[in-house]
């Protein structure tokens, strides 16, 4: 059913879900802010406009946020792809900012190679590390859901272990390593934002993935497994080395991600807790549908919430968590495959009809 | 060193621990186990205790009574039950992105409605009064009892509550009809169907059921564990309740077992952190690397297990 209905019904639950998700913060705002107006303004429009002209930095600023999350995002998408709920991108995304890091200050390289070296080998050690839920999957059966969500606090304790223990730069007030060679630094597009190149090389991989997704045997053979994956494998599929790959590409993904991150926004490392990103990243991909190239666009409407939130907790006082809850209340509406569903009904049989009237009129 | 941890380890302090952690895992645990009997995989259950310890804990203050308190902890578990199974049984989102999006509202949305109610951030520290925790219990005869009563006596009323149900989820999964349903529903949906059990009413059941017990679970952390409730409370328990139903092969005494493996893993951990030379972050990821290791070993046996029957 490749018709204008079809697509026109997809663009009308996205829009009532992420208006029933808006119509829950408004709720909540009127109870919670003083200035409820204000609130609203901070949250939807602040973001782009204020003082009745475009907010460029701003908008800088929701673009910069967008980058760690389209990693993710694109993670994500490939490992849900092929039907693994691997949610450690996580940790990963942790990993790689803190491996980044070390490269980056206890490597000393040329200019211009240097930030490459230590994201691609961030990129590297998070590959190696979502081998482990991905060969547990394949060669043990276990889930790798579980797995995966454990090696994130594995992660986490590790990374802080070694961060106070062995490379904390006692000079400081808060636990941070030492700062990056400007060698390896990840350049600020425009100063006084968080926008940074590492967003251009977000867009590349989201082009990369998409390529490869749609236009590759390997994308072909993990969308196929996450269709059907007995079907996959009698099709002559290698199916285990397909799952472990998915994961590894996840793993990748995350990892260059969370190097680009520190790299780009910090000029030491100081995570002192799992990111956020890997769960964020989550919500992108299902606003996206496990479509590579929608990914940007899902990242940047979470980023324009999570500014519009940061000012309404700024201006109006309401904290800027509520995020999590529009946030979530989105998510579940989009992933909800039966939401409008009678509506849906009433547009196939819509289209039958239409299609019968006009076969009648051929003949 | 070794002889210094053993010494630590005979002790009964360290055997009380050992409990005291077991018990809000075991509560989680047993929630995973009865959604999962019912071919509902749990995994919102880091969320849920997440809203069930923060309104247990405003209840209890409201009130002035733990009693209350786990009650409507109890109560918040099961509507986000409901909540999930509208979405993931009525409306067909996936059970694990269901559970995914309770998990991602439960870690900031939690901090935003503290604010709502209470226009406190981040912990209710300032709130607590002795009225609002779980009284600690001293067992007559036992308590008296060298070693043994320090160990088992003196602890939380719902520590006692969560090897009760150990035994009462046993009895409702294996010896009542609504027990036998939720098997048959997890087993084999469409046989159960066609005798004649509604298979999304048992499912309901079966998560709201869970929904009930990681809201006790999430009471135990924030009215007796931590005293009150903080932006980390949970700290992947709901997670680890995940893993230790997976180890303890979906049964309520095998996640019991597992569960107090990982107290057993964590309160070595505490203790570790005090000797000299061990890093307390190091000593942070033995839990849960433990989990991971428990979960492969006992994955190798399943598969041993299966081939030798085909």
């Amino acid at each position: 059913m490749e018709n204008k209905h079809m697509m026109a019904f997809e663009f009308i639950r996205g829009f009532v879900a992420i208006f029933i998700a808006i119509l829950v913060a408004f709720i909540f705002i009127f109870i919670s802010a003083d200035d409820p107006g204000k609130a609203l303004n901070c949250l939807l429009i602040k973001p782009i406009i204020s003082n009745g002209a475009l907010n460029i930095k701003s908008i800088m600023t929701i673009l910069g946020r967008t980058t760690p999350i389209i990693f993710t995002g694109l993670a994500v998408c490939v490992m849900f792809s092929a039907d693994q709920f691997n949610l450690g991108a996580e940790g990963v995304t942790m990993l790689g900012g803190f491996i980044g890091a070390l490269i980056g200050i206890y490597v000393p390289m040329a200019a211009g190679i240097h930030s490459v070296v230590a994201v691609l080998i961030a990129a590297v050690v998070g590959g190696l590390v979502m081998i482990v839920p991905a060969l547990a999957k394949v060669k043990l059966k276990a889930s790798e859901m579980v797995i995966s969500l454990m090696m994130n606090y594995v992660i986490l304790y590790l990374v802080l272990h070694f961060l106070n223990n062995v490379f904390a730069d006692r000079s400081k007030g808060a636990t941070q390593t030492f700062p990056f060679e400007a060698t390896a630094k990840i350049g600020t597009v425009v100063q006084g934002t968080e926008l940074t190149y590492g967003f251009f090389i977000a867009l590349i991989a989201t082009v990369i993935v998409a390529i490869f997704m749609y236009r590759t045997r390997w994308g072909y053979a993990i969308r196929m497994i996450g269709i059907n994956e007995a079907f996959s494998k009698y099709s002559g599929i290698k199916v285990g080395a397909i799952i472990v790959a998915s994961q590894i590409i996840g793993g990748v993904l995350a990892g260059a991600g969370g190097a680009i991150e520190v790299l780009g926004r910090d000029i030491s490392f100081r995570w002192l807790d799992l990111p956020g990103y890997g769960w964020t990243g989550v919500t992108v991909a299902i606003l996206a549908k496990n479509n590579p190239i929608m990914v940007p666009l899902a990242a940047l409407f979470i980023a324009y919430l999570n500014r519009g939130c940061e000012l309404m907790s700024i201006y109006a006082g309401v904290p800027a968590e509520m995020l999590d809850i529009i946030q979530a209340v989105i998510f579940l509406f989009f992933a909800a495959e039966q939401f409008l569903a009678k509506y849906r009904q009433k547009l196939v049989v819509k289209d039958a009809k239409e299609e019968i009237s006009m076969k009648g009129e051929k003949a | 060193m070794l002889n210094q941890l053993m010494n630590m380890i005979f002790t009964t302090s360290f055997g009380y621990a050992i409990i005291r952690i077991t018990s809000p895992i075991l509560f989680a645990a047993l929630a995973a186990v009865v959604a999962e009997k019912a071919g509902v995989t749990n995994i919102g259950l880091e969320g849920t205790m997440m809203f069930s310890s923060l309104f247990g804990v405003l209840f209890a203050y409201w009130t002035n009574n733990w009693l209350v308190g786990v009650l409507a902890a109890m109560v918040v578990g099961i509507l986000i039950a409901l909540v999930m199974g509208i979405f993931a049984l009525k409306l067909k989102t996936n059970i694990i992105l269901a559970g995914t999006a309770i998990n991602i509202a439960g870690s900031g949305g939690t901090i935003f409605l503290l604010y709502l109610f209470t226009g406190l951030r981040g912990n209710t520290a300032n709130l607590t009064t002795p009225q609002m925790l779980t009284p600690k219990i001293n067992i007559p005869i036992i308590k008296d009892i060298p070693v043994i009563g320090a160990i088992f006596s003196g602890h939380s009323i719902l520590t006692y509550v969560s090897f009760i149900l150990v035994i009462v989820v046993w009895i409702l999964l294996y010896k009542t009809a609504l027990g036998l349903r939720i098997r048959a529903v997890g087993e084999n949906t469409n046989a159960a169907d066609s005798v004649g059990v509604s298979v999304l009413k048992t499912q309901y059941i079966a998560l709201m059921i869970s929904g009930a017990l990681s809201g006790i679970g999430g009471a135990y952390m924030s009215m007796y564990y931590s005293q009150s409730w903080n932006t980390g409370i949970v700290a992947g328990r709901g997670f680890i309740a995940l893993a230790a139903r997976a180890m303890g092969q979906g049964e309520p005494v095998g996640a019991m077992l597992a569960s107090l493996l990982f107290g057993f893993a964590s309160a070595l951990g505490n203790k570790m952190e005090g000797l000299q030379g061990f890093s307390s972050y190091l000593v942070g990821a033995i839990p849960y690397a433990v989990t991971i290791i428990g979960l492969s070993i006992y994955a190798v046996t399943q598969l041993k297990k299966s081939r030798k029957k085909s």
